[in-house]
Protein backbone atom coordinates (compact mmCIF):
# COMPACT_ATOMS: atom_id res chain seq x y z
CA UNK A 1 0.00 0.00 0.00
CA UNK A 2 2.67 2.50 1.10
CA UNK A 3 4.85 1.50 -1.83
CA UNK A 4 1.99 2.01 -4.23
CA UNK A 5 1.30 5.48 -2.82
CA UNK A 6 4.96 6.32 -3.14
CA UNK A 7 5.28 5.19 -6.72
CA UNK A 8 2.10 7.02 -7.62
CA UNK A 9 3.47 10.17 -6.00
CA UNK A 10 6.72 9.79 -7.91
CA UNK A 11 4.82 9.39 -11.16
CA UNK A 12 2.72 12.48 -10.40
CA UNK A 13 5.95 14.31 -9.55
CA UNK A 14 7.39 13.53 -12.97
CA UNK A 15 4.21 14.65 -14.69
CA UNK A 16 4.26 17.93 -12.73
CA UNK A 17 7.87 18.80 -13.59
CA UNK A 18 7.55 17.63 -17.19
CA UNK A 19 6.66 21.01 -18.78
CA UNK A 20 9.52 22.74 -16.95
CA UNK A 21 11.99 20.00 -17.87
CA UNK A 22 10.91 19.94 -21.52
CA UNK A 23 11.36 23.70 -21.80
CA UNK A 24 14.67 23.47 -19.96
CA UNK A 25 15.91 20.72 -22.27
CA UNK A 26 15.17 22.75 -25.40
CA UNK A 27 15.86 26.31 -24.25
CA UNK A 28 18.53 25.56 -21.65
CA UNK A 29 20.50 22.38 -22.27
CA UNK A 30 20.30 22.52 -26.05
CA UNK A 31 21.28 26.19 -26.34
CA UNK A 32 24.12 25.92 -23.83
CA UNK A 33 25.45 22.81 -25.58
CA UNK A 34 25.06 24.37 -29.00
CA UNK A 35 26.91 27.49 -27.87
CA UNK A 36 29.73 25.42 -26.40
CA UNK A 37 30.12 23.41 -29.61
CA UNK A 38 30.02 26.54 -31.73
CA UNK A 39 32.79 28.10 -29.64
CA UNK A 40 35.15 25.50 -31.15
CA UNK A 41 34.15 26.22 -34.74
CA UNK A 42 34.27 28.92 -37.39
CA UNK A 43 30.96 29.88 -38.98
CA UNK A 44 29.27 32.94 -40.42
CA UNK A 45 25.70 31.73 -39.95
CA UNK A 46 24.99 31.20 -43.64
CA UNK A 47 27.26 28.45 -44.94
CA UNK A 48 25.94 24.92 -44.44
CA UNK A 49 28.99 23.62 -42.57
CA UNK A 50 31.08 24.64 -39.58
CA UNK A 51 34.88 24.55 -39.78
CA UNK A 52 36.28 23.03 -36.59
CA UNK A 53 39.15 25.03 -35.14
CA UNK A 54 39.54 23.50 -31.67
CA UNK A 55 40.46 26.13 -29.09
CA UNK A 56 41.49 28.48 -31.92
CA UNK A 57 38.70 30.94 -31.18
CA UNK A 58 39.76 31.27 -27.57
CA UNK A 59 43.39 31.87 -28.57
CA UNK A 60 42.34 34.37 -31.24
CA UNK A 61 40.30 36.31 -28.72
CA UNK A 62 42.97 36.37 -26.04
CA UNK A 63 46.10 37.13 -28.05
CA UNK A 64 46.43 35.56 -31.50
CA UNK A 65 44.22 37.46 -33.91
CA UNK A 66 45.83 40.82 -34.82
CA UNK A 67 42.50 42.63 -35.28
CA UNK A 68 40.20 40.98 -32.72
CA UNK A 69 42.60 40.44 -29.80
CA UNK A 70 43.44 44.14 -29.23
CA UNK A 71 39.73 45.00 -29.30
CA UNK A 72 38.96 42.25 -26.79
CA UNK A 73 41.85 43.28 -24.55
CA UNK A 74 40.66 46.89 -24.52
CA UNK A 75 37.12 45.75 -23.76
CA UNK A 76 38.45 43.51 -20.97
CA UNK A 77 40.24 46.43 -19.33
CA UNK A 78 37.09 48.55 -19.47
CA UNK A 79 35.01 45.67 -18.12
CA UNK A 80 37.39 45.32 -15.17
CA UNK A 81 37.18 49.07 -14.54
CA UNK A 82 33.37 48.81 -14.42
CA UNK A 83 33.60 45.70 -12.21
CA UNK A 84 35.64 47.66 -9.68
CA UNK A 85 33.90 51.02 -9.83
CA UNK A 86 30.28 49.88 -9.94
CA UNK A 87 30.23 47.74 -6.75
CA UNK A 88 32.32 50.25 -4.79
CA UNK A 89 30.19 53.25 -5.73
CA UNK A 90 26.97 51.31 -5.19
CA UNK A 91 28.02 50.37 -1.66
CA UNK A 92 29.24 53.91 -0.91
CA UNK A 93 25.88 55.38 -1.89
CA UNK A 94 23.40 52.73 -0.80
CA UNK A 95 24.76 52.06 2.70
CA UNK A 96 24.48 55.67 4.00
CA UNK A 97 21.16 55.97 2.21
CA UNK A 98 19.80 52.90 3.99
CA UNK A 99 21.13 54.11 7.34
CA UNK A 100 19.44 57.48 6.80
CA UNK A 101 16.20 55.82 5.71
CA UNK A 102 16.26 53.58 8.77
CA UNK A 103 16.56 56.64 11.04
CA UNK A 104 13.37 58.33 9.99
CA UNK A 105 9.73 57.37 10.35
CA UNK A 106 8.12 60.33 8.65
CA UNK A 107 7.96 59.81 4.86
CA UNK A 108 9.96 56.58 5.02
CA UNK A 109 7.58 54.63 2.80
CA UNK A 110 7.40 57.50 0.30
CA UNK A 111 11.18 57.77 0.07
CA UNK A 112 11.55 54.04 -0.34
CA UNK A 113 9.06 54.02 -3.19
CA UNK A 114 10.83 56.87 -4.98
CA UNK A 115 14.28 55.33 -4.47
CA UNK A 116 13.02 52.13 -6.00
CA UNK A 117 11.67 53.54 -9.26
CA UNK A 118 14.99 53.25 -11.15
CA UNK A 119 14.96 49.50 -10.48
CA UNK A 120 11.53 48.65 -11.87
CA UNK A 121 11.84 50.98 -14.84
CA UNK A 122 15.37 49.89 -15.80
CA UNK A 123 15.41 49.69 -19.56
CA UNK A 124 15.47 51.62 -22.78
CA UNK A 125 13.12 54.39 -21.64
CA UNK A 126 15.29 55.23 -18.66
CA UNK A 127 18.51 55.05 -20.70
CA UNK A 128 17.09 57.39 -23.32
CA UNK A 129 16.01 59.84 -20.63
CA UNK A 130 19.59 59.84 -19.31
CA UNK A 131 20.99 60.26 -22.82
CA UNK A 132 18.65 63.21 -23.26
CA UNK A 133 19.92 64.75 -20.01
CA UNK A 134 23.56 64.17 -20.98
CA UNK A 135 23.45 65.75 -24.44
CA UNK A 136 25.58 68.81 -25.31
CA UNK A 137 22.59 71.14 -24.82
CA UNK A 138 20.90 68.79 -22.37
CA UNK A 139 19.56 69.32 -18.92
CA UNK A 140 22.71 68.39 -16.99
CA UNK A 141 24.94 70.92 -18.74
CA UNK A 142 22.15 73.47 -18.36
CA UNK A 143 21.97 72.90 -14.61
CA UNK A 144 25.76 73.06 -14.22
CA UNK A 145 26.00 76.33 -16.16
CA UNK A 146 23.25 77.88 -14.06
CA UNK A 147 24.92 76.80 -10.84
CA UNK A 148 28.06 78.60 -11.95
CA UNK A 149 29.76 75.28 -12.65
CA UNK A 150 29.98 75.88 -16.39
CA UNK A 151 33.59 74.73 -16.43
CA UNK A 152 32.50 71.17 -15.58
CA UNK A 153 29.86 71.16 -18.32
CA UNK A 154 30.68 68.97 -21.30
CA UNK A 155 30.18 70.88 -24.58
CA UNK A 156 30.52 67.61 -26.54
CA UNK A 157 27.96 65.95 -24.31
CA UNK A 158 28.82 63.60 -21.46
CA UNK A 159 28.60 60.55 -23.68
CA UNK A 160 30.28 62.24 -26.64
CA UNK A 161 33.56 62.99 -24.92
CA UNK A 162 35.81 59.89 -24.90
CA UNK A 163 37.19 60.87 -21.48
CA UNK A 164 33.83 61.14 -19.73
CA UNK A 165 31.76 58.52 -21.60
CA UNK A 166 32.74 55.43 -19.57
CA UNK A 167 32.63 57.15 -16.14
CA UNK A 168 29.21 58.56 -17.06
CA UNK A 169 27.92 55.12 -18.03
CA UNK A 170 29.20 53.75 -14.71
CA UNK A 171 27.34 56.45 -12.79
CA UNK A 172 24.13 55.64 -14.65
CA UNK A 173 24.65 51.94 -13.90
CA UNK A 174 25.18 52.73 -10.23
CA UNK A 175 21.96 54.75 -10.28
CA UNK A 176 20.24 51.56 -11.43
CA UNK A 177 22.02 49.36 -8.88
CA UNK A 178 21.42 51.46 -5.76
CA UNK A 179 17.73 50.51 -5.22
CA UNK A 180 18.28 46.79 -4.64
CA UNK A 181 21.43 47.40 -2.60
CA UNK A 182 19.65 49.95 -0.44
CA UNK A 183 16.76 47.58 0.11
CA UNK A 184 19.10 44.77 1.19
CA UNK A 185 20.93 47.06 3.61
CA UNK A 186 17.62 48.28 4.97
CA UNK A 187 16.52 44.71 5.66
CA UNK A 188 19.85 44.06 7.34
CA UNK A 189 19.61 47.17 9.50
CA UNK A 190 16.13 46.22 10.64
CA UNK A 191 17.35 42.80 11.73
CA UNK A 192 20.11 44.22 13.96
CA UNK A 193 19.22 43.91 17.62
CA UNK A 194 18.79 47.39 19.09
CA UNK A 195 20.51 46.24 22.32
CA UNK A 196 23.79 45.76 20.43
CA UNK A 197 23.69 49.39 19.36
CA UNK A 198 22.66 50.52 22.84
CA UNK A 199 25.60 48.62 24.32
CA UNK A 200 27.99 50.41 21.99
CA UNK A 201 26.43 53.71 23.03
CA UNK A 202 26.88 52.88 26.71
CA UNK A 203 30.52 52.13 26.01
CA UNK A 204 30.79 55.69 24.79
CA UNK A 205 30.78 55.13 21.03
CA UNK A 206 29.38 58.08 19.07
CA UNK A 207 26.96 57.80 16.15
CA UNK A 208 29.67 57.52 13.51
CA UNK A 209 31.78 55.17 15.61
CA UNK A 210 28.77 52.87 16.16
CA UNK A 211 28.23 52.82 12.41
CA UNK A 212 31.78 51.99 11.44
CA UNK A 213 32.68 49.53 14.18
CA UNK A 214 29.37 47.87 15.01
CA UNK A 215 26.81 48.18 12.22
CA UNK A 216 29.14 47.96 9.21
CA UNK A 217 30.83 44.70 10.39
CA UNK A 218 27.44 43.16 11.17
CA UNK A 219 26.25 43.94 7.66
CA UNK A 220 29.32 42.57 5.88
CA UNK A 221 27.41 39.58 4.47
CA UNK A 222 25.00 42.02 2.84
CA UNK A 223 27.88 44.02 1.43
CA UNK A 224 29.14 40.71 0.04
CA UNK A 225 25.82 40.04 -1.66
CA UNK A 226 25.68 43.58 -3.08
CA UNK A 227 29.21 43.29 -4.43
CA UNK A 228 28.53 39.94 -6.09
CA UNK A 229 25.29 41.13 -7.69
CA UNK A 230 27.08 44.14 -9.12
CA UNK A 231 30.12 42.17 -10.25
CA UNK A 232 27.86 39.86 -12.20
CA UNK A 233 25.95 42.75 -13.67
CA UNK A 234 29.13 44.60 -14.64
CA UNK A 235 30.62 41.47 -16.18
CA UNK A 236 27.63 40.42 -18.27
CA UNK A 237 25.38 43.41 -18.68
CA UNK A 238 25.63 45.40 -21.85
CA UNK A 239 22.14 46.58 -22.81
CA UNK A 240 22.68 49.96 -21.16
CA UNK A 241 25.93 50.46 -23.09
CA UNK A 242 24.35 49.18 -26.29
CA UNK A 243 21.51 51.68 -26.04
CA UNK A 244 23.36 54.73 -24.71
CA UNK A 245 26.64 54.67 -26.65
CA UNK A 246 26.79 51.40 -28.60
CA UNK A 247 30.44 51.20 -27.54
CA UNK A 248 31.28 54.71 -28.78
CA UNK A 249 32.72 57.24 -29.06
CA UNK A 250 35.44 55.48 -30.99
CA UNK A 251 35.14 52.24 -29.01
CA UNK A 252 35.81 53.98 -25.68
CA UNK A 253 32.88 52.30 -23.93
CA UNK A 254 33.07 48.88 -25.58
CA UNK A 255 32.78 46.14 -22.93
CA UNK A 256 33.08 42.35 -23.29
CA UNK A 257 29.34 41.58 -23.32
CA UNK A 258 28.77 44.11 -26.07
CA UNK A 259 31.71 42.77 -28.09
CA UNK A 260 30.24 39.26 -27.92
CA UNK A 261 26.90 40.66 -29.06
CA UNK A 262 28.53 42.52 -31.96
CA UNK A 263 30.49 39.44 -33.05
CA UNK A 264 27.25 37.46 -33.10
CA UNK A 265 24.92 39.88 -34.81
CA UNK A 266 26.84 42.69 -36.47
CA UNK A 267 29.68 41.10 -38.38
CA UNK A 268 27.92 40.66 -41.69
CA UNK A 269 29.30 37.66 -43.55
CA UNK A 270 32.50 37.37 -41.52
CA UNK A 271 32.77 33.99 -39.75
CA UNK A 272 32.75 35.37 -36.20
CA UNK A 273 29.90 33.40 -34.61
CA UNK A 274 32.34 30.94 -33.04
CA UNK A 275 34.35 33.84 -31.63
CA UNK A 276 31.19 35.30 -30.14
CA UNK A 277 30.31 31.98 -28.50
CA UNK A 278 33.84 31.56 -27.17
CA UNK A 279 33.70 35.04 -25.64
CA UNK A 280 30.31 34.20 -24.11
CA UNK A 281 31.85 31.07 -22.56
CA UNK A 282 34.78 33.03 -21.17
CA UNK A 283 32.25 35.30 -19.46
CA UNK A 284 30.35 32.24 -18.21
CA UNK A 285 33.47 30.72 -16.68
CA UNK A 286 34.43 33.99 -14.97
CA UNK A 287 30.88 34.22 -13.58
CA UNK A 288 31.16 30.67 -12.20
CA UNK A 289 34.51 31.44 -10.60
CA UNK A 290 33.10 34.56 -8.95
CA UNK A 291 30.15 32.55 -7.66
CA UNK A 292 32.47 29.89 -6.26
CA UNK A 293 34.67 32.47 -4.52
CA UNK A 294 31.57 34.07 -3.07
CA UNK A 295 30.19 30.76 -1.80
CA UNK A 296 33.51 29.97 -0.20
CA UNK A 297 33.69 33.35 1.50
CA UNK A 298 30.18 32.88 2.87
CA UNK A 299 30.95 29.35 4.12
CA UNK A 300 34.15 30.38 5.87
CA UNK A 301 32.29 33.09 7.70
CA UNK A 302 29.47 30.85 8.84
CA UNK B 1 16.74 67.81 15.85
CA UNK B 2 19.42 69.21 13.58
CA UNK B 3 20.62 65.72 12.78
CA UNK B 4 17.12 64.78 11.70
CA UNK B 5 16.98 67.73 9.32
CA UNK B 6 20.31 66.71 7.80
CA UNK B 7 19.04 63.15 7.34
CA UNK B 8 15.86 64.34 5.68
CA UNK B 9 17.79 66.72 3.44
CA UNK B 10 20.09 63.90 2.35
CA UNK B 11 17.16 61.64 1.55
CA UNK B 12 15.29 64.40 -0.27
CA UNK B 13 18.41 65.08 -2.31
CA UNK B 14 18.70 61.49 -3.44
CA UNK B 15 14.96 61.32 -4.06
CA UNK B 16 15.40 64.22 -6.48
CA UNK B 17 18.19 62.34 -8.27
CA UNK B 18 15.98 59.23 -8.43
CA UNK B 19 13.15 61.21 -9.94
CA UNK B 20 15.33 63.25 -12.28
CA UNK B 21 15.04 61.05 -15.41
CA UNK B 22 11.28 60.69 -14.93
CA UNK B 23 10.82 64.43 -14.50
CA UNK B 24 12.81 64.87 -17.72
CA UNK B 25 10.50 62.45 -19.53
CA UNK B 26 7.49 64.46 -18.41
CA UNK B 27 9.17 67.76 -19.23
CA UNK B 28 10.34 66.57 -22.66
CA UNK B 29 7.02 64.96 -23.56
CA UNK B 30 5.14 68.17 -22.76
CA UNK B 31 7.31 70.31 -25.04
CA UNK B 32 6.38 70.96 -28.65
CA UNK B 33 8.69 70.22 -31.58
CA UNK B 34 10.02 73.76 -31.64
CA UNK B 35 10.80 74.19 -27.96
CA UNK B 36 12.49 70.80 -27.66
CA UNK B 37 15.31 72.11 -29.87
CA UNK B 38 16.14 74.93 -27.46
CA UNK B 39 18.46 74.51 -24.48
CA UNK B 40 17.74 72.22 -21.55
CA UNK B 41 15.20 74.42 -19.82
CA UNK B 42 13.23 72.26 -17.46
CA UNK B 43 9.76 73.79 -17.48
CA UNK B 44 8.03 73.79 -20.87
CA UNK B 45 6.97 77.34 -21.68
CA UNK B 46 3.83 76.15 -23.43
CA UNK B 47 3.05 72.62 -22.19
CA UNK B 48 1.09 70.50 -24.66
CA UNK B 49 -0.33 66.99 -24.66
CA UNK B 50 -0.28 66.83 -28.45
CA UNK B 51 3.11 65.06 -28.59
CA UNK B 52 1.85 62.31 -26.32
CA UNK B 53 -1.37 61.99 -28.31
CA UNK B 54 0.48 61.92 -31.63
CA UNK B 55 2.92 59.25 -30.37
CA UNK B 56 0.05 57.11 -29.14
CA UNK B 57 -2.09 57.28 -32.28
CA UNK B 58 -0.14 58.37 -35.37
CA UNK B 59 3.04 56.56 -34.40
CA UNK B 60 1.00 53.44 -33.53
CA UNK B 61 2.14 53.16 -29.96
CA UNK B 62 -1.22 51.65 -29.07
CA UNK B 63 -0.30 48.70 -31.31
CA UNK B 64 3.10 48.33 -29.68
CA UNK B 65 1.49 48.65 -26.28
CA UNK B 66 -0.80 45.77 -27.22
CA UNK B 67 2.15 43.70 -28.44
CA UNK B 68 3.98 44.32 -25.18
CA UNK B 69 0.88 43.31 -23.25
CA UNK B 70 0.59 40.06 -25.22
CA UNK B 71 4.25 39.13 -24.76
CA UNK B 72 4.32 40.09 -21.07
CA UNK B 73 0.95 38.50 -20.34
CA UNK B 74 1.69 35.14 -21.93
CA UNK B 75 5.20 35.01 -20.48
CA UNK B 76 3.83 35.63 -17.00
CA UNK B 77 1.02 33.13 -17.44
CA UNK B 78 3.46 30.54 -18.76
CA UNK B 79 5.83 31.06 -15.85
CA UNK B 80 3.03 30.72 -13.29
CA UNK B 81 1.63 27.53 -14.81
CA UNK B 82 4.89 25.73 -15.60
CA UNK B 83 6.82 26.63 -12.45
CA UNK B 84 4.03 26.33 -9.91
CA UNK B 85 3.55 22.75 -11.12
CA UNK B 86 7.28 22.14 -10.93
CA UNK B 87 7.57 23.88 -7.56
CA UNK B 88 4.78 21.70 -6.18
CA UNK B 89 6.59 18.57 -7.32
CA UNK B 90 9.88 19.78 -5.83
CA UNK B 91 8.26 20.74 -2.54
CA UNK B 92 5.67 18.04 -1.96
CA UNK B 93 6.08 15.01 -4.20
CA UNK B 94 9.11 12.85 -3.47
CA UNK B 95 10.47 11.28 -6.66
CA UNK B 96 13.86 9.81 -7.53
CA UNK B 97 16.21 12.42 -8.96
CA UNK B 98 14.39 15.32 -7.37
CA UNK B 99 17.39 17.03 -5.78
CA UNK B 100 19.76 16.89 -8.79
CA UNK B 101 16.98 18.13 -11.03
CA UNK B 102 16.31 21.06 -8.69
CA UNK B 103 20.03 21.86 -8.65
CA UNK B 104 20.13 21.76 -12.43
CA UNK B 105 17.41 24.39 -12.67
CA UNK B 106 19.15 26.65 -10.18
CA UNK B 107 22.48 26.34 -12.02
CA UNK B 108 20.80 28.07 -14.95
CA UNK B 109 21.14 31.21 -12.83
CA UNK B 110 24.83 31.39 -13.65
CA UNK B 111 24.48 31.26 -17.42
CA UNK B 112 24.95 34.80 -18.75
CA UNK B 113 22.22 35.93 -21.13
CA UNK B 114 24.75 36.84 -23.80
CA UNK B 115 26.19 33.30 -23.78
CA UNK B 116 22.93 31.75 -24.95
CA UNK B 117 21.61 34.69 -26.97
CA UNK B 118 22.96 33.49 -30.31
CA UNK B 119 22.02 29.80 -29.80
CA UNK B 120 18.48 30.88 -28.84
CA UNK B 121 18.14 32.87 -32.07
CA UNK B 122 19.47 29.93 -34.12
CA UNK B 123 17.02 27.64 -32.34
CA UNK B 124 14.18 30.03 -33.14
CA UNK B 125 15.17 29.81 -36.79
CA UNK B 126 15.26 26.01 -36.72
CA UNK B 127 11.85 25.82 -35.10
CA UNK B 128 10.44 28.40 -37.49
CA UNK B 129 9.67 30.69 -34.56
CA UNK B 130 11.92 33.60 -35.48
CA UNK B 131 9.97 36.83 -35.57
CA UNK B 132 6.99 35.35 -33.72
CA UNK B 133 5.74 35.98 -30.20
CA UNK B 134 6.13 32.33 -29.09
CA UNK B 135 9.74 32.57 -30.28
CA UNK B 136 10.53 35.09 -27.56
CA UNK B 137 7.99 33.98 -24.95
CA UNK B 138 9.47 30.47 -24.61
CA UNK B 139 13.04 31.63 -23.83
CA UNK B 140 11.66 34.34 -21.54
CA UNK B 141 9.73 31.72 -19.57
CA UNK B 142 12.75 29.46 -19.34
CA UNK B 143 14.95 32.38 -18.32
CA UNK B 144 12.94 32.92 -15.15
CA UNK B 145 13.14 29.23 -14.16
CA UNK B 146 15.77 29.48 -11.39
CA UNK B 147 14.15 32.34 -9.53
CA UNK B 148 10.54 31.19 -10.02
CA UNK B 149 11.24 27.60 -9.02
CA UNK B 150 13.17 28.70 -5.96
CA UNK B 151 10.52 31.13 -4.72
CA UNK B 152 7.58 28.82 -5.41
CA UNK B 153 9.23 25.69 -4.02
CA UNK B 154 10.08 27.54 -0.81
CA UNK B 155 6.56 28.85 -0.55
CA UNK B 156 4.95 25.41 -1.10
CA UNK B 157 7.32 23.86 1.42
CA UNK B 158 6.07 26.29 4.04
CA UNK B 159 2.50 25.02 3.67
CA UNK B 160 1.67 22.90 6.77
CA UNK B 161 1.50 19.18 5.97
CA UNK B 162 -1.76 18.79 7.93
CA UNK B 163 -3.56 20.75 5.25
CA UNK B 164 -2.46 18.23 2.68
CA UNK B 165 -3.36 15.30 4.91
CA UNK B 166 -6.85 16.62 5.57
CA UNK B 167 -7.37 17.14 1.85
CA UNK B 168 -6.26 13.54 1.31
CA UNK B 169 -8.76 12.30 3.85
CA UNK B 170 -11.48 14.18 2.00
CA UNK B 171 -10.48 12.16 -1.05
CA UNK B 172 -8.82 14.98 -3.00
CA UNK B 173 -6.36 13.88 -5.68
CA UNK B 174 -2.95 15.45 -6.27
CA UNK B 175 -4.16 17.98 -8.81
CA UNK B 176 -7.08 18.95 -6.59
CA UNK B 177 -4.81 19.41 -3.55
CA UNK B 178 -2.46 21.52 -5.64
CA UNK B 179 -5.22 23.64 -7.12
CA UNK B 180 -7.51 24.23 -4.18
CA UNK B 181 -5.07 24.20 -1.25
CA UNK B 182 -1.50 25.01 -2.26
CA UNK B 183 -2.18 27.66 -4.89
CA UNK B 184 -4.57 29.78 -2.79
CA UNK B 185 -2.31 29.61 0.27
CA UNK B 186 0.72 30.67 -1.81
CA UNK B 187 -0.96 33.64 -3.43
CA UNK B 188 1.66 36.16 -2.21
CA UNK B 189 4.49 34.10 -3.72
CA UNK B 190 2.58 33.74 -6.98
CA UNK B 191 2.05 37.51 -7.17
CA UNK B 192 5.75 38.07 -6.44
CA UNK B 193 6.80 35.67 -9.19
CA UNK B 194 4.33 37.28 -11.59
CA UNK B 195 5.76 40.73 -10.90
CA UNK B 196 9.39 39.66 -11.05
CA UNK B 197 8.58 38.12 -14.43
CA UNK B 198 6.32 40.79 -15.87
CA UNK B 199 8.45 43.86 -15.19
CA UNK B 200 11.73 42.68 -16.77
CA UNK B 201 9.78 41.16 -19.68
CA UNK B 202 8.02 44.47 -20.27
CA UNK B 203 11.41 46.23 -20.33
CA UNK B 204 13.35 43.54 -22.25
CA UNK B 205 15.22 44.75 -25.28
CA UNK B 206 18.14 42.59 -26.41
CA UNK B 207 16.54 39.25 -27.33
CA UNK B 208 13.48 41.03 -28.69
CA UNK B 209 15.69 43.17 -30.86
CA UNK B 210 17.46 40.26 -32.52
CA UNK B 211 14.30 38.12 -32.80
CA UNK B 212 11.47 40.34 -33.97
CA UNK B 213 11.99 41.72 -37.45
CA UNK B 214 8.50 42.77 -38.52
CA UNK B 215 7.62 46.27 -37.31
CA UNK B 216 3.98 45.29 -36.79
CA UNK B 217 5.08 42.91 -34.02
CA UNK B 218 7.42 45.33 -32.24
CA UNK B 219 7.10 45.65 -28.50
CA UNK B 220 7.35 49.08 -26.88
CA UNK B 221 11.14 49.03 -26.28
CA UNK B 222 11.77 48.12 -29.93
CA UNK B 223 9.35 50.76 -31.15
CA UNK B 224 11.15 53.36 -29.06
CA UNK B 225 14.54 52.26 -30.37
CA UNK B 226 13.14 52.37 -33.90
CA UNK B 227 12.01 55.97 -33.38
CA UNK B 228 15.48 56.90 -32.19
CA UNK B 229 17.17 55.38 -35.24
CA UNK B 230 14.88 57.17 -37.68
CA UNK B 231 16.35 59.99 -39.74
CA UNK B 232 15.42 62.88 -37.47
CA UNK B 233 14.57 61.62 -33.99
CA UNK B 234 12.79 64.23 -31.91
CA UNK B 235 13.45 64.20 -28.21
CA UNK B 236 9.92 65.21 -27.27
CA UNK B 237 8.53 62.18 -29.13
CA UNK B 238 11.20 59.92 -27.59
CA UNK B 239 10.32 61.14 -24.10
CA UNK B 240 6.59 60.72 -24.76
CA UNK B 241 7.24 57.15 -25.89
CA UNK B 242 9.42 56.56 -22.83
CA UNK B 243 6.61 57.75 -20.59
CA UNK B 244 4.22 55.32 -22.26
CA UNK B 245 6.65 52.53 -21.34
CA UNK B 246 7.33 53.48 -17.73
CA UNK B 247 3.90 54.63 -16.53
CA UNK B 248 2.27 51.16 -16.40
CA UNK B 249 5.29 49.78 -14.53
CA UNK B 250 5.30 52.62 -12.03
CA UNK B 251 1.58 52.16 -11.35
CA UNK B 252 2.03 48.41 -10.91
CA UNK B 253 4.97 48.94 -8.58
CA UNK B 254 3.29 51.56 -6.40
CA UNK B 255 0.23 49.33 -5.98
CA UNK B 256 2.07 46.09 -5.28
CA UNK B 257 5.42 47.13 -3.86
CA UNK B 258 5.47 44.85 -0.86
CA UNK B 259 5.44 41.83 -3.20
CA UNK B 260 8.43 43.23 -5.10
CA UNK B 261 10.30 43.86 -1.88
CA UNK B 262 9.61 40.37 -0.50
CA UNK B 263 10.58 38.78 -3.79
CA UNK B 264 13.88 40.60 -4.14
CA UNK B 265 14.81 39.82 -0.56
CA UNK B 266 13.88 36.16 -1.04
CA UNK B 267 15.83 36.01 -4.29
CA UNK B 268 19.05 37.23 -2.71
CA UNK B 269 18.75 35.26 0.52
CA UNK B 270 18.03 32.04 -1.36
Amino acid sequence: MAARVRSRQALTGYVFVLPAVALFAVMGVYTVGYGLALSFARWNGFTPYWTWVGVGNYLDLIYRDPTIAPIVQGAAVRTVVVMIAQPVLTVLISFPLAVALNRITLLRAAFRTVFFLPQVTAGIALYYAWSYALQPDGSLNFILRHLGLGTIAQPQGWLGNPATALPTLIVVAVFGAVPVAMLLYLTGLQSIDQSVIDAARVDGAGGLRTMTSVVWPLLLPITGAVVVLNLRDALQGFSQTLLMTNGGPGGHTLVLGLESYNLAFFSGLKPTLGLSSALGWILFVIALLLAAVNLRALRSRA
Amino acid sequence: MRARIVVHALLAGYALISLYPFLLMVSGALKDSREILLDGHFLPSDPTLSTLARTWSELHFFTYFGNSLIVTGFTTLGVLVVYSLAGYAFAVLPFPGRRPLYGMFLSLLFVPGVTVLLPVVILQQKLGLIGTFPGIILPFVNGTAPLSIMLLTNSFRAVPGELKESARCDGAGELRTFWSIYLPVSRPALITVALLTAVPTWNEYVLTRVSLNDASRYTLPLALQNLNSSTAPQENVLMAASLIIVIPVIILFVLLQRYFVNGLQGAVKG
